[in-house]
Formats: structure tokens, sequence, C-alpha cells
């Protein structure tokens, strides 16, 4: 029974080619579509949960509070000496440790020298993350402070011969490591990677403040590993005050979260968790199941369609004696068939688009094809593909009256299925046009904070780090640099325009109020040409010169930082900076500090020769890019030999951070569009089968006169009613949506008429041409054919 | 065998009545061959399809072997067609996708035949009807005849004791047509399946030893073979 009914839905499948093709390209489409983003959705989901016994870690969290007691941020940014008072006075902990993560620094042996992502931590890091370790002791890795772990391409890149384990590198060219473990590497949906780990020891042994408390320095991450008795709530009633009874003054809050709810639940509101980016997924779980349905819609609506085709069958398996049941099974598996066909082409196409993919999202998707779990959650996608879009067509066609259909009679006397298909295909329409506007929303949201004005000139500007004989040689270096030519201005600075770095509170000038204390600033050091490398426009006085002696205790403030402070004539006022005297020597105009989605803060640009970090260079414009980085990688060679010269281009650093919008503004492009080209599909077949059904109609029509547009008329109408009804659903559900996701941003377009025009005019015209391919095809057919056929 | 009482059917259409049968009663009884005949619209289909339960008259009452079938649920009906009827239709209706070997054993799946044995029956059949050399054709690839031969054998393929043919030869050329006419007569004095058929033809209804002629939904008259 089940193998005659296999072959003949292979057979049936073979003989209405048309559906069956429409119908397999719309499925795998809709699948492979499904696939990505459940792919993507599962690399988000199991961020953090990778790694054996994730769910009793957690991060130690901080919130930070103003003197009236508000909270006014909260992070995982910890002091040093939290984890001492942690471990002392919480019971249920099996591990903790202090994190810094150091970013890329220099790991280099004999033969080789990279910039890697390094980190400090106590040994106790290796239980909470329980890496797996490949050689070495997880026990004994990082004791001693001269050791480092690495992970097993880290090892393979410095050893080429494969033998790491007990060799030497060299951390930042100066000190002597041992390389004590090698571990897996580490999955990319998890914090605090590295390429190699460093003992929290010979942090301390390379910067002897750190060995001292710093109740106020919020400098680190601390990770604990709970055991499974302990209580959550408990522990956070009792750090709630740690900070309050050690720090006099700080009103700062602690406590802790789980470390793989950080990335979906991560966005705090007054010290509560309100979600984060489980936002998205949310939104891509939609979209995947939006999209199948889309496809699945239009298997049932073929299959409806050809149920005159089918009814004759249906009504001879009754008469010799089927039963409602097996004809109901006989088209379940034919739908299972086809979504199992479906389904080996999607799987290929993700095989083909997932590089593609993961270029376009900036992430590192992959299938593991020995994973069972992949395989059953194949399994269970064409289980419930092919039953949803089966199920209607199986109870629609088993249903019909053996005598009806063999007698021809109208089927239709049951009016709900012809509605029911309607109402199919306004949902798919619907479905798209929400996804057209919001598309066109995300774009236009995107191109308005893109066009935002900067303040400061992003092109030709390059950023380096200052390391190694970069910030003792750095006059040299400037000297040497503007000689060349490839430069025309160069700077150094503690942080950089492109990322906030750091903030500070207790600024101090006159006819300030005592509230005014707690009002948070940006800082940067700097010494001189910092306006004029960056190119960020000046407003009152002048920037930093030599001429100057008295410039070394200058400083120089944003015009947002000059409202804040209510200063009238800005240029001369003395103030307390970090408790010493300065003297404000210009104002300059706000620029984008950081992220371009927010308000620009006050920023305090001060003199200081010791704070440094970064350089920025402005290149010589007369010169080729080429060119001007050559004559840079070669000076900066010359001056810093140890280490590898690596430039960034801040206009790409700028267009990174419009990375997570411009991931969705792919995701909506992309998948709108295959939602629509998938409706479309469909509302191509449905038109087939319309025009099939009344070729004898417009056969007699042509005989009596009418023409080929009215004949296009009457089949196209009844379609374009429908899209209309889509249209009526569509745009202010699409409305309300986005004016909801627009309130994320404090900088926001707003959905115009124009935008909405677009997306109707756009869905119309599409259906329209679909329809018309059809309707054309019907109208101009020799009537003859139609009525000889009788 | 077949007992029709009172049997009436007609549409409601615009406030009056559309009559297609009114007070038919008639009894058939098992081993007879009758053929039912009538000009157009005179019901004779709509008689028979009542007669198979395709259909339910408005009124009237229908024992088949004693049983009041318009009782009986879905699930008993289709207990009724797997083992007692076969059906013939003047379009053969036999299912395009399966082949002519499967489309006779198709009724043998549903009444859930061992496969062994649904094997020797399709075989039989095949050998009885001669076209074993076109097993595995399908219906588009055969003649009308062979394509009626097909349906008369699956309708066979369940050996049931009754035959209901809706002009059974109405597609067909006048020698094919003898030849399925010669075959229902062979059934029916042979095997003694009992026949039903709807005919215009007077030639075929000769072949049966009664006939009800149908004129606008009433009996008109029966003639009864003489002999019999």
């Amino acid at each position: 029974m089940f193998k005659l009914n296999l072959k003949i839905a292979l057979r049936n499948l073979w003989r209405y080619k048309t559906s069956s093709i429409i119908n397999v390209i719309g499925l795998a489409i809709g699948l492979a579509s499904f696939l990505l983003l459940m792919l993507y959705v599962s690399y988000e989901w199991s961020f953090d949960k990778q790694f054996k016994g994730s769910e009793h870690v957690y991060a130690v969290m901080t919130n930070f509070k103003d003197s009236n007691g508000n909270i006014q941020g909260t992070s995982d940014q910890t002091s040093n000496i939290i984890s001492r008072v942690i471990k002392q006075e919480i019971p249920n902990i099996e591990a903790i440790s202090l994190i810094c993560n150091v970013g890329e620094a220099l790991i280099s042996n004999e033969e080789n020298s990279f910039k890697k992502e390094a980190i400090f931590a106590d040994p106790d890091m290796l239980k909470i993350y329980n890496y797996e370790f490949i050689e070495g002791n997880a026990n004994t890795a990082l004791n001693t402070p001269k050791s480092v772990v690495l992970t097993q391409s880290m090892a393979k890149l410095l050893f080429k011969d494969g033998d790491a384990l007990n060799r030497s590198v060299l951390f930042n060219n100066k000190v002597d490591l041992k390389v004590t473990g090698i571990i897996k590497d580490l999955s990319d949906n998890s914090s605090n990677t590295f390429d190699f780990l460093m003992p929290w020891t010979l942090y301390e042994e390379l910067f002897s403040w750190v060995k001292k408390p710093q109740w106020g320095n919020y400098n680190w991450k601390t990770l604990i590993r709970l055991d499974e008795k302990a209580d959550v709530n408990l522990i956070n009633s009792k750090l709630k005050d740690v900070i309050k009874r050690n720090d006099k003054g700080s009103e700062n809050e602690v406590f802790i979260f789980k470390l793989s709810d950080r990335q979906l639940y991560g966005k705090f509101v007054n010290g509560k968790s309100v979600g984060g980016n489980i936002d998205r997924i949310y939104l891509f779980v939609g979209l995947a199941f939006g999209i199948l349905l889309i496809a699945c819609i239009n298997f049932m609506n073929m299959a409806t369609a050809k149920s005159e085709r089918r009814a004759k069958e249906v009504g001879i398996k009754k008469t010799i004696g089927a039963s409602r049941s097996s004809l109901i099974s006989q088209f379940l598996i034919e739908s299972l068939l086809l979504t199992f066909i479906s389904v080996l082409f999607a799987v290929v196409l993700v095989e083909i688009l997932l590089p593609t993919f993961n270029q376009l999202l900036n992430i590192k998707l992959s299938i593991n094809y020995y994973n069972s779990s992949y395989w059953f959650g194949i399994l269970g996608v064409i289980l419930m593909t092919g039953l949803l879009s089966g199920s209607y067509p199986a109870s629609y066609l088993s249903s019909f009256e053996p005598i009806q259909t063999l007698k021809r009679k109208v089927i239709r006397t049951n009016r709900i299925p012809v509605s029911l298909r309607q109402v199919l295909v306004i949902c798919q329409f619907s479905f798209a046009i929400i996804l057209i506007i919001g598309t066109l929303v995300i774009y236009r949201q995107i191109q308005f904070i893109k066009d935002r004005p900067v303040g400061y000139d992003i092109n030709l500007l390059v950023e380096m780090q200052q390391e190694g004989e970069l910030s003792r040689k750095f006059d040299v270096f400037k000297t040497e640099l503007l000689k060349t030519g490839a430069v025309t201005a160069i700077c150094q600075s503690s942080g950089t325009l492109s990322n906030v770095s750091s903030n500070f509170w207790g600024f101090i000038w006159p006819g300030m109020s005592e509230m005014d204390k707690d009002i948070s600033f940006n800082q940067i050091a700097t010494t001189y040409d910092f306006l004029e490398t960056n190119g960020i426009e000046l407003i009152a006085g002048r920037d930093f010169s030599k001429s100057f002696a008295s410039d070394t205790a200058g400083l120089l403030l944003s015009t947002a930082a000059v409202k804040v402070m209510g200063l009238k004539d800005p240029v001369g006022t003395r103030v307390k900076y970090h408790g010493n005297d300065f003297t404000v020597v210009g104002v300059f105009k706000d620029f984008i500090l950081g992220s371009p989605y927010f308000a620009e803060g006050p920023l305090v640009v001060a003199f200081n020769p010791d704070w440094r970090g970064n350089i920025t260079m402005r290149l010589n414009p007369n010169n080729s890019l080429t060119k001007n980085i050559e004559l840079i990688t070669k000076i900066t060679k010359e001056i810093n030999p140890a280490y590898p010269v690596e430039l960034n281009f801040v206009n790409d650093l700028y267009v990174k951070k419009l990375q997570r919008e411009r991931v969705l503004g792919i995701l909506s492009n992309l998948f709108g569009g295959l939602a629509i080209f998938i409706s479309c599909l469909g509302l191509f077949g449905l038109t087939a089968y319309s025009a099939d059904q009344r070729v004898k109609e417009f056969g007699v029509r042509r005989v009596l006169g009418a023409s080929v547009v009215h004949i296009m008329k009457l089949l196209s109408v009844s379609f374009m009613k429908m899209i209309l009804v889509a249209v009526i659903i569509g745009v202010p559900v699409a409305y309300y949506l986005m004016n909801i996701w627009l309130t994320n941003f404090e900088f926001r377009t707003d959905i115009s008429l124009s935008v909405i025009v677009l997306a109707i005019v756009g869905t119309f015209l599409i259906a329209l041409l679909t329809v018309s391919i059809q309707a054309y095809k019907a109208a101009k057919a020799n009537p003859i054919d139609a009525l000889k056929y009788e | 065998m077949i007992d029709l009482q009172g049997i009436e059917k007609f549409y409601l259409n615009k406030g009056g009545k559309n009559y297609v049968l009114r007070h038919v009663s008639a009894s058939i009884n098992a081993g007879e061959f009758v053929s039912i005949m009538g000009p157009s619209g005179a019901g004779k289909s709509t008689l028979l399809s009542i007669m198979g339960m395709l259909e339910e008259p408005t009124y009237g009452s229908y024992e088949f072997m004693g049983q009041d079938m318009f009782s009986l649920s879905e699930r008993k009906r289709i207990e009724v067609y797997r083992n007692y009827i076969g059906f013939v239709f003047q379009a053969y209706h036999l299912i395009d996708e399966m082949t002519v070997k499967e489309n006779i054993e198709a009724s043998l799946i549903y009444k859930k035949v061992p496969s062994a044995e649904r094997k020797s029956r399709v075989e039989d059949l095949l050998e009885r009807f001669h076209i074993g050399a076109k097993r595995d054709f399908f219906p588009s690839q055969l003649s009308g005849g062979e394509q009626q031969l097909v349906g008369i054998a699956r309708a066979l393929a369940v050996r049931p004791s009754i035959i209901l043919a809706d002009e059974p030869t109405g597609n067909l050329q006048s020698a094919q047509s003898l030849q399925i006419m010669d075959l229902f007569k062979k059934l029916n004095e042979e095997e003694g399946i009992t026949i039903i058929q709807v005919t215009h033809s007077g030639v075929n209804a000769a072949y049966g030893n009664r006939t009800l002629h149908l004129l606008d939904g009433v009996v008109d008259k029966e003639q009864f073979k003489k002999g019999c």
C-alpha cells in the first residue's frame, strides 16, 4: 500500500511538472531560508552554553549609581578586589577568576611573531570554562606566573613542527613564557575568547599597581562558578552592599548574572534585565516560520487548485472501496515526498549559500554533519512542513463525494475552500508587504544614521596602536613620518574617536552647583595636533600649541560640555581636572564619539603626554594610498621592529558600528525578497490553474468578440482584489511594528508616505506582472483549440 | 437481493421541485441480468447510483441483501462496496496514474487482501481478459475497449456478487460493445453474478433477461425476456 502510494505520488509529481517545479522551488527556498535563519538563531541561542556546566557560571555585575542612588548604568566591569571579598564572604563558590581582556598583544618565538587576542586570568578560569586540554594539565597550567596556555590554532601558528608544550614564547617582546597547556579552539559564540591565556600573577608582576585593592577602578571582569546547591537570590542579597561597606562614598551595587543569559538578556535598565538580543531571536524565528509558512501556503493552494483534476481519482478510489483515511495518508505521502525532495535541494542550497551568508553577517556559522541533532532537526522540519502543507489539501481532497466527482458536477458547491485559498493568498501577501515596508524602513534608518554628520573627517584617517617603542619614541616617529610626506598630521591620544574608552566625574569649574559633581564627562588625553589630525572644527580659542608653554595644563571642551557646564565665555576658564588646575584653551564642535546612534555626550580633551595608547594619522591626499601605507609601515618597522604593523582605517571602523543594523537590513532584504518571490511563484501557479479551468469560457468569449485586454482583466481582477486586501491588512501592521522598532533609536527617521506608497505600488506591480504573464497566455490562445477539445 | 421501495429524488430549484425519480419501486433477485433503459434525462443513471449508494434519494427505502442501506454509516457502506459491489462506468474511470495491473489490484489493496492472493487474482484476470501483455501500460495507452476490459477486471477482482454498469459500452464501437456484452452475459450465466446495466441500446438490453423502462423518472414498463 505504502509502496504503491509512493509510486503514484512520484508519478503525480512527474505528471504535473509545472506545479511540482513551482512547489519544489518554493519549498526549497523556504526551507533553505528556514535552515539558515535557524542556524543563526541556534548560534545566538547557544552563546556561552557550549562548555560543560555552563549553567552554573555567573558574571559579577555592577550597577553604577550616582549620589542620589539612581542607577546610571549596569555592566560586567568589576574592581580587582571584589573576587577576594566574594571568595571570603560567599559560600557555594566552586571557582572564581578575575579576567583582564588585553585585546591584541604580541606573541612571538624565534621564527614567528603575531598579534593575537590575549587574556590574563586566575587558574580558576580553567575550571569555569572547562576548556578541553589537548596537552598539559588543567590543574597546574596557570599556577606559575611565567606560563601561558595556547589554543590549538595559536600553537600551530607559532610552532610549525607541531610540538608546543613546554616550549617558550615571548610576550610583548619582553616576557619569556613557557607553554603549559594547549586547548581546543574556542567556539566563536562564547565570551572572553582568546588565542593565548596568561596567569593573573604575571599581570600583577608586570603592573605592580594591580596588586593593590582598587575599589574605585572598574577595569576588570570577574566570573564565578557556583556549585549546585547555590542560591543565587541569597548570594545577590549578600552582595548588594559589598561596595558600600568597603568603598566609602560609593553607592554602586554588585550582583551576579548568569553568563549564558548575557548574550540574550544583556540589556539592563535600572539594574534590571529587560531583554537584549532575544528580541532579535524572536524576530528571526518569526521570519523563519513566516517564510516557511508562505512556501507551505503555496503547496496548499496548488494542491487544492488541482482538486478538479484529482477529484476523479478520489471518486474512483472511493467507489472501489477506499476509506477516507487511506486517501488522507496517500495525499500526506505526496506532500511528505515533495517536502523531502525540497529539503534535499534546501540542504544543498544552504551549503552553497553559507559562506556568503557568513560573510554578509560577519559570523561563522557552520553545519556539523556528524551531529545527529542536525539530522533530527531536518527530519523534524520535513515532518512539520509536509504535514503542515499536506494536511489541508489531504482533508479537502479526500472529502469529495464520489458521485459528484464522477459526474463532473461542480465541486465548488462548498464555498469555503475557495475563500480559504483566497485567505491564504492574502496572508502571503500581507506578510510580503510587511517585509517590504520593514526592509524599506530599516534601509532608511541605516541611511539616516549613516548620513548623520560625523563631525570629523573620517576619510584618509588611520589609527594604529601605540605600543612598544612607539610610546617612548613618539616624537621621533612623528618627525620622521612628517618628513616622508606620507601624512599631513599626526597625534597621539589615550582613546580614539571611534571608541569611547574613558569617562570621569567630579570635574570642577566656576559657577557649578553641588549636583554637577555627578555629571559624567568623556575624556581623551592627547598632546599636539589633535584637532588638525582628526579634522575637528574649532569654534573658539585654539588647539594646543608649542608656542604656549602653559598649554601643558590646558584642555579643550566640546560644545556639549560647554552647554552642560553652563559657561558663557569658556576660553580662559580655569577648572580642576582630576584635582589639577587646567585652563580651557579652546572649544570644538561636537562630533560623534563612539556610537553614531546616540547624542554626543560632553567631552573633555586634556593635554597629557603620559597617557597615550593610540596614534592617529591623516594621510597625504596627494600620494597614492599604497605609497602612504608603505611609508608608514617602513618607518614604524624601523622604530618599533618587534611589532607587526596594523593600520585601521577610521571609515572602516565607523561602518562597523552600523553592523547590527546592517545585518538586520541584509536579512530583511534577503528574506523579504525571497518571501515575495515565493509568494509570486504561488500566484503564478494559481493563475495558471485558473486560466486552465476557464479555457473554454475564454474561448467562447473570444469567439463572441472579447478583446485580449478584456480577458486579461477577467483573470487578473480577482487576484488583484486579494492583493488589495493584503495591502489593507499589511500596511497598518507594518506601520505599527516599524514604529515600535524605530523607538529603539535616539536618532530616527520616520515612516514616510513615500515608503508606504513605494511598497504598495511595488507589490501591485510585481503581482500584476506575475498574473499578466498567465493571463496574456490564456487570452492569446486560439479559441478554436479550447472549443474543439470538448 | 435489491429491494427499492418508493424511491423519490428531486432537486429544489427556484421554489419548484425538479423530479429526477418518482415513486420508483423495483426488486432485483440474485443472478438476474437487468437492463435499465430510457431516453436521456429519464433518471436511469441516478437510479443506478442510488443502487450503488453513490447517491441518496430524497425519500424511499433501499434494502440490499436484506439490510437497510440508508441507515448505514460511511464505514459500513464502504464495507459493502468492497465486498459485494463492482462498478463499471461509461468513461471507464481508470486511475490515470496507475498501470493496468495496479488499477486492477487497487481495490484488493483497499480490501486488505494479502499480497500473494492479490497477485494471483490479478494474474488470473489479466490472463482471462487477454490483457496480460499490457499489464504495465497506463490507461492513456490503451484503446477504449481495452480500458473497459480493465474496468471490468477491476470490478471483478473483489469477486462481487453484483456489478453495476453505467452505459458500459457507451463510448465503444459496436464490435467492442458486443465483446463486452458477451462477457457480461457469460459472467451472469457461468458465475451467477447479478448484473444491472444502464443502456440506451436495445441490442445491449436484449442481453439481459429483464428490462426496466424509465420515462421522466417513472418506471414506464417492465419487460421479461421470454423463457425466464
